[in-house]
């Protein structure tokens, strides 16, 4: 099925978020935005943990170099990572053209659903894209 | 349109000047990083000239460790890791810059504006000396020709950043002699960058402005400071770390360019 980015959440540091159901707990697969691999132009690196590891919100839990700028990419939520797209880090050309199925980065089975409310709707993400750009 | 100046209602903001001592490359690393953390969304921005107390050769954020094979004129001294990414520099007879400066939005990727300006600044600067330089991307054709020296690698990208060429990097004689880079942090970027001086010992195929120009680059810091701070609409304030920073910087020397399993995690 595919994935809509209008029926995302989104951070402001511009990851987004697909929360689904999973034998009764909450798993997010989180991505990056087709506007922030605009901004990021050409992907030559990416580093994304290992499964099990724990990311909070707000705080990095990975990077990805462009031409010229290391930039951190921030965890949309709480929990722990239960599965990373392992072959993302060598084909990050695909990443720009499918930034929302093949782009998906890990997948985080949520410790807590605090950090959601702070998340935007598409029409909301779309307005602070729309200001920035 | 992007912002290049930092001046709230015409008033020139005061930015912080650092002028180090020589220090270790794990050290001169450190601290760039604790001042982009520190970073709050109105910090004024922070200009730092440094030194290296010994030779060093700086990886790119990704390269490995074991690629530093592929240059055996380094292969003896001080290795770190940089934040930033590109390719490997070995730091010896150069000018060495950092600018870190808060950015108002959540955004990602390089600040282009920010490259562009302080490289203009410093052709601006070497221009005040004397000396000719230009971005690779405005660069005459015979200037634009790949690496004149030899490439010390056989991968895509060669191992050493000032054999590699982007838009922004800045050339004399066909020679690129300053190369930057950028990290994104939660409130800002850092941007820091070499300017080649002269050639070293340890890597002695890239010239610097002494065998290109017969320039010894005296006072350069002084006119790229001067340059900078009207491109900012700032003034400087002589300063050293705060505190906060010092701290910040003695822990991440600790747990990441100080750290041997670190720099050799990838």
């Amino acid at each position: 099925m595919s994935r809509e980015p209008s029926s995302l959440l989104y951070a402001k540091t511009h990851e987004w978020v697909d929360l689904a159901e999973d034998g009764g707990e909450k798993i997010a697969t989180v991505g990056i935005s087709a506007f922030a691999i605009e901004l990021l132009t050409d992907l030559v690196y990416m580093d994304i943990p290992s499964v099990g590891t724990k990311v909070t919100a707000g705080e990095e839990f990975g990077e990805v170099e462009s031409v010229k700028a290391v930039s951190p990419l921030y965890s949309p939520v709480d929990g722990e990572i239960v599965e990373v797209h392992a072959g993302l880090p060598d084909n990050l050309e695909a990443l720009k053209g499918d930034p929302y199925q093949f782009g998906w980065i890990i997948k985080v089975k949520l410790s807590s659903e605090s950090a959601l409310s702070s998340l935007l709707d598409h029409a909301a993400y779309e307005k602070q894209c729309s200001e920035q750009a | 349109m992007q912002r290049t100046s930092l001046a709230v209602n015409d008033t020139a903001v005061i930015g912080r000047l650092i002028i180090d001592e020589p220090a270790s490359g794990s050290w001169n690393m450190a601290v760039d990083a604790a001042i982009l953390e520190a970073l709050s969304p109105d910090s004024v921005p922070t200009l730092r000239f440094y030194r290296w107390a010994r030779p060093t050769l700086s990886l790119g954020y990704f390269q490995a460790l074991s690629d530093r094979s592929k240059h055996r004129e380094s292969a003896g001294i001080d290795v770190v890791r940089r934040a930033t990414g590109g390719g490997a520099i070995v730091h010896d007879r150069e000018l060495t810059y950092s600018l870190t400066i808060a950015t108002p939005t959540q955004r990602t990727g390089a600040v282009s504006w920010l490259y562009q300006r302080v490289h203009q600044c410093v052709i601006s600067a070497l221009a005040t000396s004397g000396l000719h330089a230009s971005r690779f991307g405005s660069s005459a054709s015979d200037e634009r020709r790949p690496v004149t020296s030899r490439p010390v690698s056989t991968g895509a990208e060669p191992f050493l950043c000032f054999q590699r060429r982007t838009e922004e990097d800045l050339i004399v004689s066909g020679y690129k002699v300053l190369g930057s880079a950028q990290r994104r942090g939660k409130h800002g970027v850092l941007q820091h960058g070499s300017l080649l001086l002269q050639a070293s010992s340890f890597a002695p195929q890239l010239p610097g402005l002494l065998e290109l120009a017969k320039s010894t680059g005296a006072e350069l810091s002084t006119g790229i400071s001067t340059e900078v701070a009207r491109m900012l609409n700032c003034t400087w304030k002589k300063d050293v770390l705060n505190a906060e920073e010092r701290v910040l910087a003695t822990s991440i020397e600790q747990r990441r360019f100080g750290n041997a399993n670190w720099v050799g995690a990838k």
